[in-house]
């Protein structure tokens, strides 16, 4: 287990003539967690997020960050910022500055900086969310999912430990809000800690390792989500409604199917329970192979033509530049999001499927496939795309 | 209401990637040229160049410049026809008595004078048309810093600049559901909704403000706004071509400065 980054002990506030809105919650948040906050709205979701950074004080209790109570004088306060990354509901609210690289580029200023790295920081910020070459364009002129991506490299440039989003997919179309969660997935695989609010079940259901859900200001349950969404009274006193695969799962074993396994959280885990109950009608002649290509290796010569000879085969992205080698090559994608899932479903039919992806997501590729491997008994063969020269090389290393 | 803005045509146009420095040049010395021009050739010269400029280099749709120009043409040509009528002179074409102190008359000299100034008009309007076209604020916000403006200054221009625009957005919105129940549908009514219109624009505009403090907050600022981009490098050719342009005004000032129409 990881260490606390961010704890709360019986915190309650109350705004000014207002209702309470915070009244007494302890929680604590690990390293390297992705919290999800559900809860309708009113509930208090933002209120306390907003707590996350020093933005709101709390009345009493005490917030903890790092293990140490947070100090609400300027100078405690811009470190405590600098580490607690906070992005707006409303990007149009976050976004400061007339141009895309001033805008990003204010949090390192505002650091101190020096130009250089503040060109660094920008660069890599807007690389992460894919909009290189937006630099000179005014926000204005930018698209709803684009302006998010812009207060999301705003923050990014600062490198905070903890992530803390309000709502992050409202507003975008759903192909939008899936690439935001993906990115939300790629930032968490890079170590960072995750915290979302949202009254999307069925967004936070498959993507957080914890929920936490809220009502009236207090904690309903906090858990991990299949147990969180799991009981429909707590669901709906929360004004929530339950996952379907969820709610599948339930009406399944009501009518007296043994489901055996945990809970599912994906179609691919749904498949599996529904599997295990047909076994014996289940006979695949053979599994099909993923094939996975790190775009960051830059071949994109014997991609293209690695593609020419197997036609027709199912294609994936995952992460922005994985998307974007995808465009330059004029690569059709099959899938842009919950790609390994998906991949593994046709896998399971006997399809071959193709993932393209960044360096850092190559291994999350393997360690799902044999996560699912232990699980099911069944063995999925992953394969890394290798120029020829590549495996020559191995070859020759191995004699 | 304005769908398309100046700031819009001026962030795509062709002449974007041009030193801004350049461009100013060829503006701000359009303008100078043409208020030093004592004749009407030169100035029309001027016009003529920079909107071709505008029309070919920059790529700017010829229906929106006409819609750009014909405002301040119809000012230009009420004030000549006043000038004209006003301007008294020794060579009278036409003349009435109006009082016995005041009389109004069309002459040599005050035709003469009244084409001067309405060339000058078209002139310098081009030449500002020409800036606002081709260089967006963005860039001027670092010519400005570069040219010691104070910082307050420019950081205010920078959040009103981009303020202006959700301003616009969130005025248009409420504007479209006054409309859609029926607002400005009578004078009593239209007098009554844009009231409405400018008091929900302001409580939006103080939100947002309040919203902009805590934004700055969260992302530790300290008193420095956001640091300005690089302008672009100054090439070759457009620097040339400025300067021939320049010259080739400024001789055309000198040669036709007492050429006058009739």
């Amino acid at each position: 287990m990881s260490s606390i980054i961010l704890e709360a002990r019986d915190i309650r506030y109350r705004y000014p003539r207002g209702m309470e809105a915070i009244c007494g919650i302890s929680f604590h948040i690990r390293k390297k967690e992705k919290i999800a906050l559900v809860g309708p709205n009113g509930a208090g979701k933002s209120t306390l997020l907003t707590m996350f950074n020093g933005m709101i004080r709390p009345d009493s209790g005490l917030m903890l960050f790092d293990n140490q109570p947070i100090q609400y004088d300027t100078a405690s306060l811009r470190m405590l910022r600098k580490r607690v990354g906070f992005v707006l509901q409303n990007p149009d609210r976050q976004i400061i500055a007339p141009t895309v690289y001033q805008d990003v580029a204010f949090g390192p200023t505002n650091l101190g900086y020096s130009e250089t790295e503040i060109k660094e920081a920008v660069n890599q910020a807007l690389r992460h969310v894919g909009l290189e070459g937006f630099e000179r364009r005014p926000p204005h002129q930018l698209s709803g999912g684009e302006k998010k991506r812009v207060a999301i490299a705003g923050v990014l440039a600062m490198d905070p430990d903890v992530l803390v989003f309000d709502e992050p997919t409202s507003g975008l179309d759903p192909s939008g809000s899936e690439d935001i969660m993906e990115l939300l997935d790629e930032l968490n695989h890079e170590g960072k800690t995750i915290i979302i609010s949202t009254h999307d079940v069925e967004l936070a259901y498959p993507w957080a390792d914890r929920a936490i859900l809220m009502l009236n200001g207090k904690i309903l349950k906090e858990d991990i989500p299949e147990v969180a969404f799991g009981n429909p009274e707590s669901v709906r006193k929360a004004h929530l409604s339950l996952p379907t695969l969820l709610e599948l799962h339930m009406e399944l074993q009501k009518r007296g199917f043994l489901l055996k396994g945990k809970k599912p959280r994906t179609v691919l885990d749904m498949m599996h329970c529904i599997e295990t109950l047909f076994e014996n009608s289940k006979k695949p002649g053979r599994h099909g192979i993923i094939t996975v290509c790190n775009v960051d290796l830059d071949n994109g010569e014997y991609l293209s033509k690695w593609l020419s000879m197997h036609t027709g085969i199912c294609t994936g992205a995952m992460g922005t530049r994985a998307k974007q080698c995808a465009e330059n090559l004029k690569i059709h994608l099959d899938f842009t999001y919950g790609v390994i899932d998906k991949c593994i479903l046709k896998a399971l039919l006997g399809e071959d499927t193709l993932i393209l992806t960044t360096g850092s997501m190559v291994k999350r590729v393997y360690l799902r496939v044999d996560a699912y491997g232990l699980e099911s008994g069944v063995h999925i063969p992953v394969h890394p795309l290798t120029t020829p020269e590549e495996s020559n090389e191995k070859n020759e290393g191995i004699s | 209401m304005f769908e398309e803005l100046l700031e819009d045509i001026a962030q795509k146009n062709g002449l974007r990637e041009v030193n801004a420095y350049v461009k100013l040049a060829a503006g701000l010395g359009a303008i100078l040229l043409c208020l030093l021009s004592t004749g009407y050739i030169a100035p029309l010269f001027i016009a003529v160049i920079l909107t071709s400029a505008i029309l070919i280099l920059a790529r700017v749709d010829a229906k929106t410049y006409a819609e750009l120009f014909i405002v301040p043409f119809g000012f230009a040509i009420m004030s000549v026809a006043g000038i004209i009528l006003i301007t008294g002179g020794q060579d009278i074409f036409w003349q009435w008595n109006i009082l016995p102190s005041f009389s109004l008359s069309i002459t040599r000299e005050s035709i003469n004078q009244g084409m001067f100034i309405f060339c000058r008009v078209i002139g310098g309007m081009s030449a500002m048309i020409f800036i606002a076209l081709t260089t967006p604020m963005t860039d001027f916000f670092i010519v400005f810093r570069q040219c010691r403006v104070p910082e307050v200054v420019i950081d205010l221009m920078m959040i009103i600049y981009r303020t202006i625009f959700i301003l616009i957005d969130q005025v248009i919105q409420i504007y479209h559901a006054q409309v859609m129940r029926l607002g400005y549908s009578t004078y009593r009514e239209s007098l009554r909704s844009f009231a409405t219109l400018c008091g929900a624009a302001f409580i939006a505009s103080w939100d947002a403000g309040e919203d902009l403090i805590r934004a700055m907050d969260a992302r530790c600022y300290n008193g420095k706004f956001a640091l300005l981009g690089e302008s672009r490098p100054v090439e070759r050719m457009p620097c040339f071509a400025v300067v021939i342009f320049l010259a080739l005004s400024a001789t055309v000032v000198i040669v036709s400065g007492s050429i006058t129409i009739i």
